[in-house]
């Protein structure tokens, strides 16, 4: 569905839906990076994106999509309000492209903005759906809500940062990589003959080339950044991970 | 703190997995939604950005504050000097723009349909109800031009 098919003259958007089939054909990374876009870092694209380009927004959504859906799934909505909150966070970034040019802290706005409108959600399902099977007195309700609100938010943020670093370091690695250890991450993982079998690589080589694999994953810049040095990380505040999220490059 | 990422190679492997796994296939209506939202970019350039700065459904009322009967829930946004308030209702939307003056205020969907109304002098306005998804409301005086940010009504 696009914004433009029957919207009213001088009402809808501008129609230009062209970027929407090359990302939706390939959501995930597997068909190799594109040069360009899928390198730069969130600020870069967020600059490009304010300024009208639509590759950077496409990448936006395409790197952005899972962090924001990891968010929305955490607070169990169902697949209608799932949708509209996926699609009113990314409104609102359109609208705050301008504001968040000059800042890297894209991921901690997705999340904040998400969360923000999944709780209103949460909270407006508890007033509309009066019946809970499991406790309809007006305490359980409250404390049902509670619970939701208190669902440890450090711990949501900071589960989908590091989600959200993987995915990115892991479509930074070379095709071949990627095929290995999706194979080999799978549930239930591939076995090294049928990982030998699909790469045409000896057996033998397979393990070899899974440490090779995870220790380049390990180098990427997404994931370069969480390593530090042992005794450090007696504060771990919220404020440290979104900086260390949002000062990728 | 606990070190990460993992220094073991399997435990490493199964983050991988639970990641690549939840990030699982997108469903396209949400990448199409995203996309599309990007044609909104310019459609109001230039005009004021109300943001919402209370919404009963989440924040606690100003002391004082009175839900009118009926009223399902109250939103405000503020841009700039002018606030707009919304309350919604089983029958439809009420609002008021705080520079009470004729004008006009609308509300559109992300696909572009919408419902047109006029303001009348002291900046009250009303419409039906709103179809499920985000809205987003405009409000035109002679001298004002604000456009709400998106927001979910239900």
């Amino acid at each position: 569905m696009t914004p433009t098919a029957d919207a009213p003259e001088g009402a809808g958007p501008p129609a230009d839906p062209s970027p929407a089939e090359e990302v939706s054909a390939d959501p995930t990374p597997a068909g190799g990076p594109v040069p360009g876009v899928e390198r730069a870092s969130p600020a870069e694209l967020v600059a490009a994106a304010g300024a009208g380009d639509e590759r950077a927004w496409a990448e936006l959504v395409r790197r952005y999509t899972p962090l924001v859906r990891s968010v929305i799934h955490a607070h169990g909505l169902d697949r209608a309000d799932a949708a509209d909150v996926h699609q009113t966070v990314w409104l609102r970034l359109v609208e705050h492209l301008g504001r968040l040019r000059e800042s890297a802290a894209l991921p901690a706005w997705l999340v904040t903005t998400t969360r923000r409108e999944c709780h209103r959600l949460v909270r407006l399902g508890r007033r509309t759906q009066p019946f809970d099977p499991y406790d309809d007195s007006v305490d359980g309700h409250v404390g049902r809500l509670l619970l939701v609100d208190a669902a440890s938010p450090d711990e949501d943020l900071l589960r989908a940062e590091r989600q959200q670093a993987l995915r990115e370091a892991f479509a930074q690695l070379p095709a071949r990589c990627r095929e290995l250890l999706a194979l080999l991450a799978a549930d239930p993982p591939a076995s090294y003959r049928e990982v030998g079998d699909r790469l045409g690589i000896p057996i033998g080589s397979v393990g070899p080339t899974q440490a090779r694999c995870l220790a380049r994953l390990r180098r990427c810049p997404a994931l370069a950044q969480y390593v530090r040095p042992p005794a450090s990380g007696a504060e771990g505040t919220g404020g440290d991970r979104d900086g260390a999220v949002a000062a990728r490059r | 703190m606990e070190q990460w990422p993992p220094a073991g190679d399997d435990a490493l492997l199964a983050e991988l997995g639970a990641a690549l796994l939840d990030s699982g296939p997108v469903p396209e209506e949400f990448l199409d939604t995203a996309l599309a939202a990007f044609s909104w970019r310019t459609v109001d350039a230039g005009w004021t950005v109300a943001e919402l700065t209370f919404d009963s459904a989440c924040d606690l009322a100003p002391a004082g504050a009175l839900r009118s009967g009926g009223t399902d829930r109250t939103l405000t946004f503020h841009g700039g000097p002018v606030a707009m308030e919304i309350e919604v209702t089983r029958t439809g939307i009420v609002g008021q723009l705080s520079t009470g003056c004729d004008g006009r205020v609308s509300a559109r969907t992300p696909d572009g349909r919408y419902e047109d109304v006029p303001m009348d002098a002291m900046g009250y306005f009303s419409m039906g109800p709103l179809p499920p998804g985000p809205v987003q409301f405009r409000a035109r005086t002679a001298e004002y031009a604000m456009v709400t940010t998106w927001v979910l009504l239900r």
